[in-house]
């Protein structure tokens, strides 16, 4: 009797499974190969990150710019090489076509935008300049919009007709093309008192491939081909889907099981496995994010003097020793699989990206003979010390990220090695990055001494290299902690030379100051580059169309897209 | 009766009102704050933050932050999140249905199994099978269901490809029950194992304690058959410690399981909850957190009640 419930438990436990196997799915089948694109099908899209919104004005996580490039568009975009191409506009405006003019005694711009006739937002109403003008207004009139830079240096803008749009700026605004990336339906929007609380949240209609036609909060956003898209013929998918999975590893189990056929942003330790699957392909392009450590140059106290030394971080000697004894290619192969490159500036990609600036290399002998010279003398422990000063400092980095603590204990290990002894003390990203003097963040406040994360330029460098490396930025409480001058880098030549990037329209001339700022900014040795990363995405081998690029997300050009083999039949 | 119940209301209201503050405090003391992640945009400068601090009232000090938050929550106006601007009342009503799907799955089966093998366990005790499922239901009881849940789905996701690997349904499909029904088996099981272990153990425990009473012995010199015994003057009697049990469960069904719907990617309350939490999205952290105290108050005066209408011995003054 006892025996037998146990047997009958067993049984049911047996027949569910049974039941579970027969309902499982079965792959589509592979169809017979065609070449060029093929119309129809649906793609799912792994994601990992749950975008909150899909508005371009309140969206500041990168996933919500993979999701909503499907849909929204703007005046013009980059393509693969980081050139700027039209997309809503007719042309690039630039000084030398005329579409951008010098007024007010060279210190004021204009720059004018033709726009492409004919282009219908996805419900069929027409695209006019009234709509760029609105964007520009709705940004500004908001409060909850994410950043307003670029806008704010506008004046205003006027609409001599439906094609045609003028915008006056304020000032020299260099970074002008990296603005209207994104434009706003006026005939919709204008009526709405709120635009965050309305339904442009979730489903912002635009006029690029696709339509957003259902949002599943944690679930899925599926996007269809939009009738009215202005290419012919074009999307070739009838569907993307959108699938939030909860964790990278998981998306990469659901596309080597085939239940999606494309997934965003892998990291280099998925790489050697994913290269043995001959079902994937993958898509790697260089980002231009760069991962550094900043040395916090004044004295590490909450709401440092800007003017105060840092004991042992002060000495530019030991600096540079802490350079020479950073590992970087061994931390990139041992670490990240040999698929990343290592630093030599903030600004790693593009038009702006210094040519052959580099920075010291791993030489720990280097870092002993520039110690033993400046004075630091090894005691009894191996740590170095100089006037009663102890060689030791903290490094601080975002708790939970197993990456950044393994480099922190190669690197603890090397400069021990050289006499300097490294702490450990990491926090969460959400103090550590906050970059706001109220939460606390310790860059900003001074209290750290050496900060490790990584940053990422957008393709205009202006922003992150005035804000981060310009002396007016060094934030103090006398400014109310403004800047994002962390390493407390002054140096008047490098101000003058930013300056000068930032008022110039001339690329050249532009690239030429950069630079030279950014030479002086290695030279002073404040910042440790370690590695640029790159941007991977991998979709099944059925799966063509798609085209990384540094400077936008992977779905840039999904018009492009398209499926071959037989499309699972949903 | 009424009475009691009328004061055990009144009591909840400034238990919950307590529950509130400290529930902002704490979150308050959180280092960081919720326009921490806008730093990941290379575009926003100092001003860009300190405009968003003062359109969502950050700026303000913290005593008259929770002081306008409780002012519009008592009115039904629970606001909005910081992070995605959508109203936290929505946010919740959708989410809502797929957790009580989940967790309503999980309360049924946990309830459907605990009873047979809790009683099982304790009359047939010290038995080969009271070994085995003791043993289990301890061991289930100590596993972390992060764990659990990702070994399910490497054995019977990964291994087997028997089930899928999470979400509620196989995307772009029209609905399908069976779609959805392999959907729940793993984050139901990994669920139901964990709690199956606490119930079942309660339930024995209580059973034991009832067999070895006096009247059991009257009832079976009665003659009565044994079935009878155990069901109906047993398992009766036996029941009522777990009333308690189950009724705390109910908070559950609106709280969603934090841990086991992220691992499945299930789109519930868990998992808004801990997105949220990730962003200190201040408005939808205190809507859950102010219904699930609720909740919790609720089911404890609804099990105190359930208890003395079940136990004719507990009275209430």
């Amino acid at each position: 009797m006892r025996g037998h419930r146990s047997v009958r438990v067993l049984a049911v436990a047996a027949a569910l499974l049974v039941l579970a196997t027969a309902c499982a799915s079965t792959q589509p089948a592979g169809g017979s190969p065609t070449t060029g694109p093929v119309k129809g099908g649906t793609l799912v899209f792994a994601i990992w990150q749950e975008p909150a919104t899909l508005a371009p004005n309140y969206g500041n996580q990168t996933i919500t710019g993979i999701v909503n490039a499907v849909a929204v568009e703007g005046l013009l975009r980059t393509d693969t090489g980081g050139n700027y191409q039209p997309v809503l506009a007719k042309a690039v405006p630039t000084e030398k076509n005329g579409g951008v003019k010098i007024s007010g005694d060279g210190k004021r711009m204009d720059v004018t935008y033709e726009l492409q006739p004919d282009i219908k937002w996805s419900d069929g109403r027409p695209f006019t300049s009234a709509d760029v003008k609105f964007t520009w207004e709705a940004w500004m009139k908001d409060p909850k919009v994410v950043s307003r830079e670029g806008y704010e240096q506008i004046e205003s803008i006027d609409t001599p007709n439906d094609l045609t749009v003028l915008v006056h700026y304020k000032t020299i605004y260099s970074p002008y093309l990296t603005r209207f990336g994104t434009i706003m339906p006026k005939h919709i929007l204008e009526k709405v008192a709120d635009i965050s609380a309305s339904d442009y949240g979730r489903k912002p209609l635009g006029t690029g491939p696709f339509v957003i036609t259902d949002f599943k909060a944690g679930d899925s956003i599926t996007v269809e081909r939009n009738p009215n898209y202005r290419k012919k013929g074009q999307p070739y998918l009838d569907k993307i889907i959108f699938r939030s999975v909860p964790s990278r590893e998981v998306a990469v189990a659901q596309l080597k099981a085939g239940e999606v056929q494309g997934m965003w942003n892998l990291i280099e330790a998925q790489l050697p496995d994913l290269e043995k699957d001959a079902n994937i392909k993958l898509s790697i392009t260089p980002a231009p994010g760069v991962e550094r450590i900043e040395m916090n140059t004044a004295v590490n106290k909450d709401g440092t003097d800007p003017n105060s030394v840092h004991p042992v971080l002060g000495d530019i000697n030991l600096r540079r020793a802490l350079i020479y004894a950073t590992p970087k290619q061994q931390i990139i192969d041992r670490l990240l699989f040999g698929k990343a490159r290592v630093g030599s500036s903030p600004v790693s990609q593009g038009w702006a990206a210094p040519k052959g600036l580099t920075q010291e290399s791993y030489d720990p002998k280097k870092s002993n003979e520039l110690l033993d010279q400046a004075g630091w003398v090894k005691g009894g422990d191996g740590i170095r010390t100089k006037n009663g000063v102890r060689a030791s400092v903290t490094i601080t980095t975002t708790t939970g990220d197993q990456l950044r603590e393994r480099v922190e204990q190669i690197l603890a290990d090397e400069y021990k090695q050289i006499g300097v002894e490294l702490k450990i003390s990491n926090m969460p990203s959400s103090v550590l990055l906050s970059a706001s003097w109220a939460a606390g963040d310790p860059r900003k406040r001074g209290a750290f001494d050496l900060d490790m994360y990584s940053s990422t330029p957008a393709i205009d460098p202006h922003q992150t290299v005035n804000l981060r490396y310009h002396s007016k930025q060094i934030p103090y409480p006398g400014n109310g902690g403004n800047g994002q001058n962390y390493t407390r880098f002054k140096n008047p030549e490098a101000d003058k030379a930013i300056d000068e990037a930032g008022s110039a329209l001339d690329l050249e001339k532009r690239a030429a100051a950069y630079a030279k700022a950014l030479t002086l900014l290695n030279d002073a040795a404040v910042c440790i580059w370690l590695y640029e990363r790159s941007a991977i995405e991998a979709f099944r081998t059925n799966v063509s169309g798609y085209a990384g690029q540094v400077w936008d997300g992977i779905t840039w050009n999904t018009e492009d897209w398209y499926m071959k083999g037989t499309a699972p039949s949903y | 009766m009424n009475r009691y119940i009328l004061r055990r209301l009144l009591q909840a209201l400034p238990l919950l009102l307590g529950i509130s503050v400290a529930s902002f405090a704490i979150l308050k003391a959180v280092p960081g704050g919720p326009l921490a992640a806008y730093e990941a945009s290379p575009d926003i400068t100092d001003e860009d933050i300190r405009r968003l601090e003062h359109a969502f009232g950050l700026d303000q000090p913290v005593p008259i932050q929770y002081l306008s938050w409780l002012g519009r929550f008592v009115v039904g106006d629970w606001g909005y999140s910081f992070v995605s601007h959508q109203p936290v009342l929505g946010l919740i009503g959708e989410r809502l249905p797929n957790t009580v799907y989940l967790m309503g799955t999980v309360f049924v089966t946990v309830l459907v199994l605990a009873i047979p093998v809790g009683v099982l366990t304790a009359v047939k005790q010290y038995s080969w099978f009271d070994h085995v499922v003791t043993g289990s239901t301890f061991g289930f009881l100590s596993t972390p269901t992060f764990w659990l849940g990702l070994l399910l789905i490497i054995f019977f996701g990964l291994q087997l490809r028997w089930l899928p690997l999470g979400g509620m349904a196989t995307p772009g499909a029209a609905f399908d029950l069976g779609d959805r029904l392999r959907h729940l088996i793993l984050p139901v099981a990994t669920i139901s194992l964990v709690q199956l272990g606490s119930h079942v153990r309660y339930l024995r425990a209580s059973m034991l304690e009832t067999i070895n009473q006096d009247y059991m012995r009257t009832a079976r010199s009665k003659g009565l058959g044994e079935r009878i015994v155990v069901l109906r003057h047993a398992l009766k009697n036996a029941a009522i410690p777990l009333v308690t049990v189950v009724a705390l469960d109910i908070p559950e069904l609106f709280a969603g399981a934090l841990v086991t719907e992220q691992i499945f990617g299930w789109p519930g309350m868990g998992r808004l909850f801990w997105d949220a939490a990730t962003r200190l999205d201040y408005p939808i952290l205190m809507g859950i957190l102010a219904v699930s105290s609720t909740l919790i108050v609720l089911a404890n005066l609804l099990a105190d009640v359930v208890y003395g209408y079940l136990d004719p011995r507990i009275r209430y003054a």
